[in-house]
């Protein structure tokens, strides 16, 4: 097992941290010099993925786009050997991930839309005090280097469960937060469920090199990284997608198709993701959520599909069984391991209890944000093939119910059985319960790499 | 592209083939075509529609008039055509995950093929020897395989509603459609267009 | 036999290509040229073929050289490549090439030695399986099912869905009349068109100028 060098490596990239409130500011670097005076004074802040003693009250994370890169004057040798994906950024690749339609980069909001964006300094904190202290420090940075703009922020917080509380839901009502990926040497408590299957049904770590650079990945090989070494190891890819959340549309939509559903609006909910609202798994726990079994972490996400080949207990269609498929495609699972990605993500905006009265209009969704060795390879792969399509688990051009496009109504088959409270249902005319309102693609670079730019020490081959 | 129509990507290969080698391919191809369950995986699989090897030995090329010269060759030549859904990249992918011994035991005999896995060097092989496709045809360019053997299956199961529910009360048909909803559930996915590349 | 897998048989063509240096256009340029204008939807030659379930052209140049300690060798001639994936037996598919699609195969092979023409069906067929090569392995999915059922059942599996989706929640009564209805016209279902038309935007071919070299891919 590979001892990772946490020193080295980014904290937001080996573990997702339990703050309550963000905040990720945009940057438009000014040019290189400056730029990499910027770097090297924000150096000190970046928070690593070492062991904490005392938890710190806030955390800083940085890194980059392509243009941002060529901005802070990497050499052309070492900007060209960077893949193409990230190099051409997510707005480019828009048809690749059928960002279309009302998730178009034309109907992304203004800020997203004229785009420019460098860099990302994403600061988590513990409150809203906090969180200011460690902004007002990095704006202390800009202004005495003169080395980037802020373009804008983005925050986002947990939501609050009604009772003065934080809670782990977003806005449809689920709990989120489950089955990231456990990683070799990543340094924190796995639960079975998370990594990889094993011949004999056991679950074992993913490769290091799925989700950090410079580490053998599930493919026996080093992961196509950037040039030099030096620059790519530690370092990782990460998406950002602002995903607006049409929680009116939803509402409408389950409380519609909930009253004819005989499993009833609470279990159809289930049906959607494959998961209860609380997050009990239906693949355990079918007929009813069960507490019990959520707050184990050595059992609520402790699943296989393989005793559900009919998705008569969790729909082959469910968001989980889409974006995660386990052991569903057979040959235990080994056509899933690389296409695991690591999910950071925080909800912003006002959180509408259940019953409040709620427009779709409301600034309220998810800041999702993706972790992984290679964008093509892992998520654009889920996103295209999984999510917006369906032929890997036999739905044909079927689409992921919550973030799939939708725009001719589309369909989602929920199997059942004899059972009265199990049947089959077809859901039909669905909308777009998510739209984009924008994002990019970001290298999230080692500190020794961080270093190695600062110094404008970075030397291709 | 040319390479894909509809869901389907055609793929063109040539590898050459010292002669010596080319009988032993011909043994395990052979094995194959006998031993079902090696067939087994290909099956599960589940993303190719057809897909054929050829082996072109060097005094096989067709002449066919005076006019035309003719071939001196050292090697024998082996022909791979396969027609699937899917990306060039997945495709390539899956097969390295889950058939790496099956494809090495086909084209280790073939000039400076690296192993299957790791999967970037076979990749950088297939497109050295890949010809790109100037006419590629589907009769149904919106169905993958899956989508074609899934609606083989509802048409099984609606003939034999039909015919036994012809003369059914609504209550006994009422029974017998949801057995048949049942029958059908996992199969009823749309055939529309797919995503690029595929 | 190991062209035949179940019902589908598998035809590979290797049909030398002429090679004439005083011709205007090469004649493996012509090909591609008439190639890559050539539908490849309901309109596409091969739908008129209509036992075709896939099929293919490939103009290939030359073999590859690998890499040392490989030895470099060339072909003396270009051949055309035709896979093809039908139902039934070869000597039909042939005939009905010569007799349904002749302009595409006059367009096409009309480019290579020993070409006869389409006029005599018989010396048509024997050219072409003098170009056969046999198939050494043949893989295939479904191997039970024609061109015509398989497009037929595609078209019940949508109409199916849509059934079910629209259904849901009526009485039996309703069920089992609206059941009725949509099984009769099933059973009158209009004879499904082989390669669908593409909507626009989705994978059509690009047509090339006539002064472009014809390498592409």
């Amino acid at each position: 097992m590979a001892k990772l060098n946490a020193a080295d490596i980014q904290g937001f990239a080996m573990r997702g941290y339990t703050f309550p409130v963000a905040r990720f500011v945009f940057l438009e670097i000014v040019d290189a010099p400056s730029g990499q005076a910027l770097l090297r004074r924000v150096l000190d802040q970046v928070t690593t993925a070492e062991r904490w003693d005392v938890k710190p009250d806030s955390t800083l994370n940085i890194a980059f786009t392509y243009q941002g890169l060529v901005r802070l004057g990497l050499p052309d040798a070492t900007l060209l050997s960077f893949p193409v994906e990230f190099v051409q950024g997510m707005k480019a690749r828009a048809e690749v991930l059928e960002d279309t339609g009302v998730s178009a980069p034309e109907k992304w909001e203004p800020a997203w839309r004229t785009g420019g964006v460098h860099g990302w300094v994403g600061i988590y904190a513990e409150s809203s005090e906090v969180l200011q202290r460690r902004c007002k420090i990095l704006d202390d940075l800009l202004a005495e280097t003169g080395g980037a703009q802020v373009l804008h922020t983005q925050d986002a917080s947990l939501l609050s469960d009604g009772g003065g509380k934080y809670c782990a839901k977003e806005h449809f009502g689920y709990t989120d937060g489950f089955g990231n990926p456990d990683f070799d040497g990543a340094d924190r408590k796995s639960q079975p469920g998370q990594g990889k299957l094993t011949a004999d049904g056991q679950w074992a770590p993913l490769a290091t090199g799925e989700f950090l650079l410079g580490y053998a990945d599930e493919a026996g090989e080093l992961p196509v990284a950037p040039v030099p070494h030096l620059l790519a190891k530690n370092g990782t890819f990460m998406v950002y997608r602002k995903l607006h959340q049409n929680v009116a549309t939803f509402r409408e939509y389950l409380d519609e198709h909930g009253s004819k559903y005989a499993g009833g609006k609470e279990k159809l909910a289930a049906k959607f993701v494959g998961r209860w609202p609380d997050g009990t798994p239906l693949e355990l726990s079918p007929e009813r959520p069960d507490p019990s079994l959520v707050n184990d972490p050595a059992r609520n996400t402790k699943f296989t599909y393989g005793s559900d080949p009919e998705g008569t207990r969790c729909p082959i269609g469910s968001h989980i069984r889409r974006a995660h498929p386990r052991d569903a495609f057979g040959f235990n699972g080994q056509l899933v391991n690389r296409r695991r990605i690591m999910r950071r993500g925080l909800p912003y905006g006002r959180y509408a209890q259940p019953g409040e009265p709620v427009t779709d209009a409301e600034e309220h969704g998810v800041i999702f944000m993706v972790l992984n060795a290679s964008i093509f390879r892992q998520f654009e792969f889920v996103q295209q093939q999984w999510i917006q399509y369906g032929n890997d688990s036999h739905q044909g051009t079927d689409r992921d119910l919550l973030l799939g496009k939708h725009d001719h109504g589309g369909r989602f088959m929920i199997q059942g059985d004899t059972d009265p409270a199990n049947p089959p249902y077809m859901c039909t005319g669905l909308r777009n319960f998510v739209e984009l309102r924008g994002g990019e693609y970001f290298f999230m670079p080692s500190l020794t790499a961080l270093a190695l730019i600062a110094t404008d020490a970075v030397d291709p081959r | 592209m040319t390479n894909i129509n509809g869901k389907t990507y055609a793929m063109t290969a040539i590898t050459p083939m010292k002669s010596w080698k080319t009988p032993i391919l011909r043994v395990f191809f052979f094995l194959l075509g006998r031993i079902k369950p090696l067939q087994a995986k290909l099956v599960n699989l589940s993303f190719i529609h057809f897909a054929r090897w050829v082996v072109v030995k060097r005094r096989g090329f067709p002449r066919v008039s005076d006019a035309q010269p003719e071939e001196n060759l050292h090697y024998d030549y082996l022909l791979f055509f396969s027609n699937f859904n899917g990306t060039w990249n997945q495709y390539i992918d899956a097969f390295a995950d889950v058939l790496a011994d099956g494809l090495d035991l086909v084209w280790r005999w073939s000039e400076k093929f690296p192993r299957s896995r790791p999967v970037s060097a076979f990749k950088r092989y297939i497109a050295l020897v890949q010809f790109d496709t100037d006419y590629y045809y589907t009769a149904y360019p919106r169905a993958t395989t899956n989508d074609v053997k899934a609606a083989h299956r509802v048409c099984a199961a609606l003939e034999d509603l039909g015919k036994s529910g012809r003369d059914m009360s609504p209550a006994d048909f009422n029974r017998a459609y949801l057995q048949f909803v049942i029958r059908v559930q996992k199969d009823l996915g749309a055939t529309g267009v797919g995503p690029i590349g595929t | 036999m190991a062209n035949q897998n179940g019902s589908i048989y598998g035809l590979t063509i290797l049909s030398p290509i002429i090679d004439d240096p005083k011709a205007d256009i090469s004649h493996d340029c012509a090909i591609r040229e008439y190639l890559a204008c050539l539908p490849r939807d309901s309109r596409s030659p091969f739908a008129v073929l209509s036992s075709t379930h896939l099929a293919r052209l490939v103009v290939m140049d030359d073999v590859i050289f690998v890499g040392t300690p490989a030895k470099e060798e060339h072909l003396q001639s270009k051949y055309l490549v035709f896979e093809s994936n039908l139902d039934g037996d070869l000597d039909t598919y042939l005939t009905r090439m010569a007799t349904e699609t002749r302009d595409m195969v006059d367009a096409v092979w009309g480019h290579c030695y020993g070409y006869p023409g389409t006029q005599n069906v018989q010396a048509f067929i024997a050219y072409m399986k003098k170009c056969q090569i046999d198939t050494t392995f043949f893989f295939a999915d479904v191997n039970n099912q024609t061109v015509r059922s398989t497009l037929r059942a595609l078209k019940v599996q949508a109409s199916v869905a849509e059934f079910i989706g629209s259904h849901q929640g009526k009485s039996p009564e309703q069920l089992l009349a609206g059941f009725r209805a949509f099984y009769g016209n099933v059973e009158n279902m209009a004879e499904p068109v082989p390669g669908h038309p593409q909507e626009p935007g989705t994978h059509e071919s690009i047509p090339l100028q006539k002064t472009m070299a014809a390498r592409h891919g």
